[in-house]
């Protein structure tokens, strides 16, 4: 007799063959010895990784790191002020604004990509598209994440905090730096981390707004695609995979990032 | 105070975000002769959408694939769901580990391992060649069963954190409750925790549904010319056909689409909340 647990179970175990099967067989693919796709994976060898780390993907992948990075401070740094002000004060157009923060959420990223290019194209800054154009448009699509998750850890402090301070004689400045800041800095990060991955891992925007030697290397994978199959690309997508994977680990150990993955559906 | 501390990100946002989509929207009204823009008005980029065949059935077959792919996460996402709020397993922050891990990678990439699995000389036929089940090698893409195989794939993890919080936010006591006057497991299941946990399970059906329906690189990467979907067909407008008007007036019915699904979750999720 198979309980219903047991049942869930093993349609649990299907379901994560499902997710992770096609990343392990790229892993898998990457190491193999003929160029083809075969598996199970034939012999071993370390060719395609040797090729993956050729300037042709060496390059994008630097190209990303560098966006992403970028991408996360500065949509961190315009954030902070947007999150305290919505989450502080009731003003007028306060909930307009809110709309307007979510908005690159709920719009696709494809559309926002066609607009920026006809704008960049149309205002004569044909110049800036590749890595300016392509900044501007992670910073916007980006920023939504940031926003919630500082404005999560705001709203999440205890209120009395701020009023501990301040009747101890700290200034709004003092109190901010020396008390707010310590304890949304979690939030801060956290915001950060989303940013840099939702940037690192774009393609939708991308692909209107590079342009070459400035491509992302997401958007150089697709663009090989088209060629067909090369166990190169098993490599690459490896390396692409684990860079952000890496990064959350290391956050998670020293900061934490739990709490704000279920708080991302939060309103802000 | 508050105007100054917005100041920047909204500039920044009104600049780069509203006026290229009002900049769009305006495109989408006016007449494209010989990949210029002209500044006639005109309905015809959308009369142009909606008379043809082939972007006739690229509508339809974008909102199957945004309906299977809803489907699919949410058959396979609400069992994962259920065991990961409901087990007691000491891995439990583990395996949720695993399944939100995921979405650390690029869509790019994690397509590209269907890619390695589907194509003609790919695991699946070698597997089934080897198996004994086919004779010949399949193409089993480009098609658009392999684009929500792609795409349901890609999304799961999105239906699953939307259907763990609302499975999150049920009280146990409930389940304890109809146990406790003799209805079976089975039975609670089916008339406490199903109900309850509707509104998570609808959110996450239209969540999937709103991103599979603007997705691009699963698409291009397991569909071709035949299965042309409204991203890949906004993509080609823009990049090879140069026709900004008609690529607009895609990109602006892309828009209206996954803004009245968006609307229908948020409707939803008033009545999630008010329960």
């Amino acid at each position: 007799m198979v309980t219903p647990w047991a049942a869930l179970r093993g349609v649990v175990v299907l379901v994560y063959i499902f997710m992770l099967g096609p990343i392990l067989i790229t892993a898998a693919v990457s190491f193999n010895q003929s160029n083809r796709s075969q598996f199970p994976p034939q012999g071993f060898s370390l060719q395609w990784w040797q090729r993956a780390m050729a300037p042709e993907w060496v390059d994008p992948l630097w190209f990303s790191l560098k966006l992403a990075s970028l991408t996360a401070v500065l949509s961190t740094l315009l954030a902070l002020p947007l999150a305290f002000a919505l989450a502080r004060y009731r003003f007028r157009g306060r909930e307009a604004m809110v709309a307007l923060t979510l908005g690159p959420l709920m719009l696709p990223a494809l559309v926002t990509g066609v607009g920026l290019l006809q704008l960049f194209q149309y205002a004569g800054l044909r110049d800036y598209i590749g890595f300016t154009a392509l900044l501007v448009g992670h910073i916007v699509i980006c920023l939504p994440f940031a926003v919630r998750t500082v404005a999560i850890s705001l709203h999440t402090l205890p209120p009395n905090v701020e009023l501990a301070a301040a009747s101890l004689g700290a200034s709004r400045a003092r109190t901010l730096w020396h008390v707010v800041f310590p304890l949304i800095k979690s939030g801060i990060i956290a915001g950060a981390v989303f940013a840099f991955v939702h940037s690192f891992t774009d393609v939708n925007l991308s692909i209107f707004l590079a342009r070459p030697g400035e491509v992302p290397i997401t958007v150089k994978i697709l663009g090989f695609l088209e060629f067909g199959f090369a166990p190169t690309l098993a490599a690459v997508s490896v390396i692409t995979l684990l860079l952000p994977l890496a990064l959350v680990a290391i956050v998670q150990r020293i900061t934490g990032l739990g709490d704000f993955i279920y708080g991302q559906r939060e309103r802000v | 105070m508050p105007w100054l501390l917005v100041a920047a990100p909204m500039a920044l946002l009104l600049a780069f975000f509203v006026l290229p989509n009002v900049l769009l929207l305006s495109t989408s009204f006016l007449k494209s002769e010989a990949q210029q823009l002209t500044g006639e008005l005109t309905l015809e980029n959308y009369t142009f959408l909606f008379g043809k065949p082939i972007y006739q059935w690229a509508f339809l077959r974008t909102f199957t694939v945004g309906a299977a792919v809803g489907l699919f996460t949410v058959l396979l996402g609400f069992p994962l769901a259920y065991f990961l709020v409901r087990t007691t397993s000491p891995w439990k922050g583990v395996l949720i580990a695993v399944c939100l891990a995921p979405l650390l990678a690029s869509v790019v990439v994690r397509t590209y391992g269907w890619y390695i699995i589907l194509n003609r000389f790919g695991a699946a036929n070698d597997l089934f060649l080897w198996l004994g089940l086919i004779e010949e090698r399949i193409a089993f893409m480009p098609s658009t069963g392999a684009i929500i195989i792609g795409l349901t794939h890609a999304l799961l993890p999105y239906t699953v954190l939307t259907i763990m919080g609302s499975l999150n936010g049920i009280n146990p006591n409930l389940e304890q409750a109809a146990m406790s006057l003799g209805a079976s497991r089975t039975r609670t299941f089916f008339h406490v925790v199903l109900p309850l946990s509707l509104p998570g399970i609808a959110g996450g059906f239209i969540l999937a549904f709103s991103i599979a329906i603007s997705a691009y690189a699963t698409p291009a990467i397991l569909g071709g010319p035949a299965t042309q979907v409204m991203a890949t067909a906004i993509y080609g407008f823009i990049t090879q056909l140069l026709d900004w008007s008609v690529g607009a007036a895609l990109a602006v019915i892309l828009i209206v689409s996954s803004f009245l699904l968006l609307f229908a979750a948020a409707r939803l999720g008033a009545k999630q909340a008010a329960i």
